[in-house]
């Protein structure tokens, strides 16, 4: 059975989409799947070095369809994870030497190979957008509950919607402290402003920063609470779409929070 | 004492939050934005509506308009065309013409 192609998208840049694709990349690998993760942005590449992978290039994604070499030559196998392959963008090229069509047929030929094929879209609606969607399945829309974040990202999921996909929700970014201040949009306000289904949230958190640093995927480090809810999303993705999703909000009890501050005080003294 | 205030403030002041007035502010640009349309869509549309409205009245086009109209709470597509006369003939419709 054909495989699924899923983009990452989010219409504004910086919300986190690289950092998205390349976690549930591995999540998945880590899960038994064979991934393929495609980097969709042409001149600006980046998933490649927020994999660690950016040492061994040799051929890119437009290699491949203008036919300077073989699809395997390009895909790049990650030695840390099992059946986790990626094909980096180029760095020279400008967008529109990628056509939607050749993405139909790139991604008709990926999903023969793979279980999932991730395709890393860059940020805006032109033409890396266009050549993302084109053959995409499915689609995660990656939001941080920030007011420009969310009017992008209704932006293009009605755009989505107009090519028949019906995408799902990653918040991203979000910090439970200001949450409960009432000074961020909680998870809930950015779904009853978007009205589409929720697949995961991801927590600021500081681990990120230091998994890109090093280019060690996020999901490897078992401490870390943001690959823990990449872990989870791609569970989700993965046949267990029921999976609830845990909400960082809940209010810890009274007495949980004394003991807290308690055995944090017993610590430092 | 910070979550006290934390407390008081909630009590205080609900709606009021920078977040609520976040929420606000989005869903009315979100409505805003879907409103935009195209600039030669008005023109489509008014050419549309000229030729349904000609099979039932003699219009003045010239003096014809159409605008969208916004206001805070709510958007209105007025048309507004002076009527020459009704056509009393029953209209023909389009594939009967042929």
């Amino acid at each position: 059975m054909d495989g699924k192609v899923v983009v990452v998208t989010s219409g504004k840049g910086g919300v986190g989409k690289t950092t998205v694709t390349s976690s549930l990349g591995a999540a998945l690998a880590l899960q038994g799947k064979r991934v393929a993760v495609v980097d969709m942005d042409i001149g600006l590449r980046n998933l490649d070095v927020i994999m660690g992978l950016e040492n061994r290039i040799v051929f890119n994604v437009v290699d491949v369809v203008q036919g300077r070499c073989k699809l395997k030559q390009a895909m790049i196998k990650d030695r840390r994870i099992n059946n986790l392959y990626l094909i980096p963008a180029s760095q020279s090229d400008e967008k529109n030497v990628i056509q939607p069509e050749n993405m139909k047929w790139l991604c008709n030929r990926l999903k023969k190979e793979f279980d999932f094929t991730l395709l890393d879209c860059p940020a805006g609606i032109e033409q890396g957008f266009k050549n993302s969607i084109e053959a995409a399945d499915e689609a995660i829309v990656v939001c941080m509950p920030e007011i420009s974040s969310v009017r992008d990202a209704d932006r293009v999921i009605g755009l989505l919607y107009s090519r028949s996909i019906t995408p799902k929700l990653v918040v991203n970014r979000i910090i439970p402290k200001m949450v409960e201040k009432g000074d961020m949009l909680s998870h809930k306000d950015v779904v009853e402003v978007l009205s589409i289904d929720l697949i995961g949230l991801v927590e600021m958190d500081e681990s990120v920063v230091v998994s890109s640093n090093t280019g060690l995927p996020i999901v490897m480090q078992k401490e870390s609470k943001a690959g823990r809810a990449f872990m989870q999303i791609a569970m989700r993705m993965n046949g267990h779409p029921d999976l609830p999703v845990e909400d960082p909000m809940a209010p810890k009890s009274f007495w949980k929070k004394l003991g807290g501050k308690i055995s944090r005080k017993n610590k430092v003294h | 004492m910070m979550m006290f205030n934390a407390l008081l403030k909630k009590l205080m002041n609900r709606g009021d939050d920078s977040k609520n007035v976040a929420k606000k502010r989005l869903k009315f640009a979100l409505v805003y934005d879907k409103l935009e349309i195209k600039e030669d869509m008005l023109e489509d549309l008014q050419r549309d509506l000229i030729e349904v409205i000609s099979r039932y009245f003699e219009i003045d086009r010239q003096h014809m308009s159409l605008d969208i109209e916004r206001s805070e709470e709510s958007s209105a597509l007025i048309m507004n065309t002076p009527i020459l006369a009704a056509r009393h003939k029953k209209p023909q419709p389009d594939n009967a013409r042929a």
